[in-house]
């Protein structure tokens, strides 16, 4: 299932991706495309390979031992396997945000340039103002200024996730992928996090792998729906979120709506 | 009836441990009073005059596991990194066992090797530093190092495996290499970890007495000045083991305070050592 | 930059390892040439001769046997005792805390304390001189810890579902103790066992002052006054002479064989030991 976009800028795009798992193949015939300023919704039942699928567009997929990767990923237009390329400045550049919030042992003003001091030399001056700007861009700083040296360990666990948010975009990655990135969360940090990520897209496009319907629906721009076919996971309906969600066709995907009703 | 006799039998095995510990205490009681600390400060061993200071001694045994800390402590650390964070699961289980069997040699034949091949190494390669023979506290460090560091290297495993792996993953998705994760992430928070198995392993080293026992020279009262100069390694030396393990302790036994100069090696043995286990094992963070 | 270091460290860590896989396989490769020379048949059923220049070593492996079927018969009871006591017997958390924290520390205790406790309280106070019963005893106390974790860690192991069926159906304690918790560590008193073995074979200090000597003996009769050959005796005392011509290779020999021993033992209790590994890996 491709679908062109036109007059946008594509900004991350696969083509025919298939990601096997010791001779079994766990995803099959994986095109997409997400644009500049918009949010990619990934959708579909548990099991299905989402965050599997999410790995292969930062190369995380590399960590797990037998995990094979064939196809194209673009970034930009270029492949990211291609062999110039280093992938760890491919990771900055591609940041991830994971279903549990990952803060690191040490005090949130470090947690916030983890990432980003290993890019180049920063004065403390311009580590201040990293600091700040990235903690007022999650909504944080208000909380948090006066505490920097503390454990972030002691923030809660919605303010984590908005450090680990804030930790991300310090290294400026040109696209963001959030992998379950509220389901952890309260209903209010749910919706905080959700506001940040409908103000930011505009800056960072962003791909989106949820189990939340609602959230899917409401502040997804354009929706992928990757379900089981065969045994294999495949994209089985893509397109623009109200649309697919409007009028769903692919039986795995109506299956998948029916039994997701209570959502 | 199971329980009654379970009662019994662990009864037996504490007191004979506790019984253990008391006459070593009682034992030694005539040396701590007719000493009483220059037992521990006094740098003379002449059992014949009755002169009993065990100085020496407790820095041969010093030196010696010194030196073998030095010589496994980072050696081991940097195999344990590499079979932790570059090997799969596999080929970590799989390598594991050499050094295993490794760790299975036993004491005396540690000694053999130390005598076919550091004694004359270290007599040739040291040769400027004029040592009497082959047999030195540094012959003695180096057998020591082989000796404990598979146990290291097991050790240390297990505390760089114990950081999660979601850390190092966030890490990486951050864009950190894996040095800078292993540096940055790993290791910090493997150190207590590895903290506890450095004191381990100083429980294992102090404790080791034949394999020391055939290398070391077997020489009292050789307190070097200055004590922390590299050249006094290549004198020979005794530990607490070694002089345990020797033949005054069949001489001693006659001599009531002979005797409990002997004794009361063992009750230093014994608290170095069970406070380096105890603290180590109290560092661990075990497994379930 | 950041490149470079990160190929340096897997060098080095690389090379680390290397040294020390070289380390271990080149001692024992070092043992195996210098001793394969002396094994033959002869070697393992004559008794040594002219001070171990010539001979066999059958008398020590005879010694050797003993002592460590004495030290199993009596270390096991106690291990798995103290096993059930901290699994089922003791109540308050503390209790088992602070038993499985002796139990580690009086694992990394010294054998020399051992045999030192030995030679007093067996030899010299109970009057039995040098004799196999001292030294198996001596052996069992040194190998108590060890089995002892390996029997707990196996009983731990148990799925907690079993204990609770066992207990829902209205077993005591004692009858799931021998039901479940016995019953499916077995195979852990096994390898715990061998694994203390193992060591307990190559042991010099506990056994010197109570339970061997050189030459001279065959099997005991009795207990008092009935020391025994044994392998690693063997090598301690051959090592401190000076190297003549035909006890060299003997020496080897004999401590190849020892190592043997040692590493079947070891290779035994491997199965169960990389099973509690991975359970434990997470």
């Amino acid at each position: 299932m491709f679908e062109n976009i036109p007059c946008k800028n594509i900004v991350l795009e696969t083509l025919n991706l298939e990601v096997q798992v010791r001779e079994r193949t766990i995803l099959q015939n994986i095109s997409l495309q997400v644009a500049s300023g918009e949010i990619l919704g990934i959708i579909g039942p548990s099991g299905a390979g989402k965050s599997t699928l999410l790995r292969c567009f930062n190369r995380l997929s590399e960590l797990t031992p037998g995990l094979r990767v064939r196809g194209e990923v673009r970034l930009m237009g270029s492949s990211i396997y291609a062999p110039e390329l280093d992938v760890n400045v491919l990771r900055a550049r591609v940041g991830m945000l994971f279903q549990e919030p990952v803060v690191f042992p040490v005090d949130i003003r470090e947690n916030v340039l983890f990432g980003a001091r290993r890019l180049r030399k920063l004065s403390k001056g311009e580590q201040d103002e990293l600091v700040e700007s990235k903690l007022r861009e999650v909504a944080l700083w208000e909380e948090v200024r006066d505490r920097l040296k503390q454990p972030a360990a002691k923030l809660s666990v919605g303010q984590q996730q908005r450090l680990c948010l804030a930790r991300t975009l310090a290294v400026r990655p040109e696209v963001l992928l959030m992998d379950e990135p509220t389901s952890a969360l309260d209903p209010r940090s749910t919706s905080a996090i959700e506001e940040l990520l409908l103000e930011m897209k505009s800056r960072h496009s962003i791909v989106l792998v949820t189990h939340n319907l609602r959230q899917a629906r409401q502040i997804s721009d354009r929706v992928a729906v990757v379900c089981l076919r065969n045994g294999v996971g495949q994209i089985v309906e893509q397109g623009d979120s109200a649309a697919v969600f409007n009028a769903p066709s692919a039986p795995e995907f109506r299956d998948y709506l029916g039994q997701a009703s209570g959502m | 009836m199971t329980r009654v006799l379970s009662w019994l039998l662990s009864a037996l095995a504490i007191g004979a441990f506790g019984f253990l510990l008391c006459v070593f205490l009682f034992q030694s009681g005539p040396v701590w009073q007719s000493e009483g600390t220059r037992y521990i400060t006094g740098v003379s061993w002449f059992y014949r005059q009755h002169v009993f200071g065990a100085l020496s001694l407790i820095y041969g045994s010093l030196a010696v596991t010194a030196v073998a800390l030095l010589l496994a402590g980072p050696l081991g650390l940097g195999a344990a990194v590499f079979l932790s964070e570059y090997l799969p699961q596999n080929a970590r289980l799989a390598l594991k066992i050499p050094l295993e069997l490794l760790a299975g040699i036993p004491s005396v034949v540690f000694g053999l090797l130390g005598i076919a091949l550091l004694r004359d190494w270290v007599y040739r390669t040291f040769a400027k530093f004029d040592p009497l023979s082959g047999d030195t506290l540094l012959t003695a460090g180096i057998l020591l190092a082989v000796m404990i560091l598979p146990t290291m290297v097991s050790l240390f495993d297990d505390a760089l495996r114990s950081v999660s792996g979601a850390q190092r993953r966030a890490a990486r998705a951050l864009g950190l290499t894996r040095a800078e994760t292993i540096w940055n992430i790993v290791l910090p928070q493997a150190s207590r970890g590895i903290a506890s198995a450095f004191l381990l392993s100083v429980g294992r080293a102090l404790g080791e007495t034949v394999a020391v026992f055939l290398v070391i020279g077997r020489q009292d009262n050789n307190l070097p000045h200055p004590w922390y100069s590299p050249a006094p390694l290549l004198e020979a030396g005794q530990t607490l083991t070694t002089k345990l393990g020797g033949a005054e302790t069949n001489i001693a036994f006659g001599d009531p305070l002979h005797w409990a100069a002997i004794m009361g090696l063992g009750v230093l043995l014994l608290v170095l050592t069970a406070g380096a286990t105890c603290l180590g094992t109290l560092g661990r963070r075990r497994h379930a | 930059m950041r490149r470079g270091l990160d190929i340096v460290m897997g060098c080095v860590a690389g090379g680390c390892l290397l040294a020390c896989l070289t380390i271990s396989t080149g001692l024992v490769w070092s043992i195996a040439r210098r001793g394969w020379g002396a094994l033959s048949f002869s070697f393992f059923t004559e008794q040594i001769a002219l001070v171990g220049a010539s001979g066999g070593i059958f008398w020590n492996l005879v010694g050797t046997t003993v002592l460590l079927s004495t030290a199993f018969l009596a270390c096991a009871p106690l291990a798995v005792s103290l096993a059930l006591m901290e699994r089922v017997w003791l109540r308050s958390e503390s209790m088992k805390k602070a038993l499985r924290l002796g139990l580690y520390t009086a694992n990394g205790l010294p054998s020399i304390v051992f045999g030192l406790f030995g030679f007093l309280v067996f030899v010299q106070w109970c009057g039995w001189g040098k004799s196999w019963l001292a030294g198996g005893l001596v052996l069992a106390m040194s190998m108590l810890p060890t089995v002892t974790l390996v029997v707990l860690e196996r009983m731990a192991a148990i799925p907690q579902r079993y204990i609770a069926a066992a207990t829902g159906l209205g077993l005591s304690q004692s009858q799931v103790a021998w039901a479940v918790l016995l019953k499916q560590s077995w195979g852990g008193l096994i390898s715990g066992s061998l694994l203390g073995l193992a060591r307990a074979a190559g042991e010099t200090a506990p056994i010197m002052f109570t339970a061997t000597i050189f030459a001279g003996v065959t099997f005991p009769k009795g207990v008092v006054e009935n020391p025994v050959l044994t392998l690693p005796y063997h090598i301690f005392i051959l090592a401190q002479d000076s190297f003549a011509a035909g006890v060299e290779t003997k020496m080897w020999g004999t401590a190849l064989v020892l190592l043997g021993l040692v590493f079947s033992m070891s290779v035994a209790a491997l199965p169960s030991r990389l099973y509690l590994h991975e359970e434990s890996d997470v």
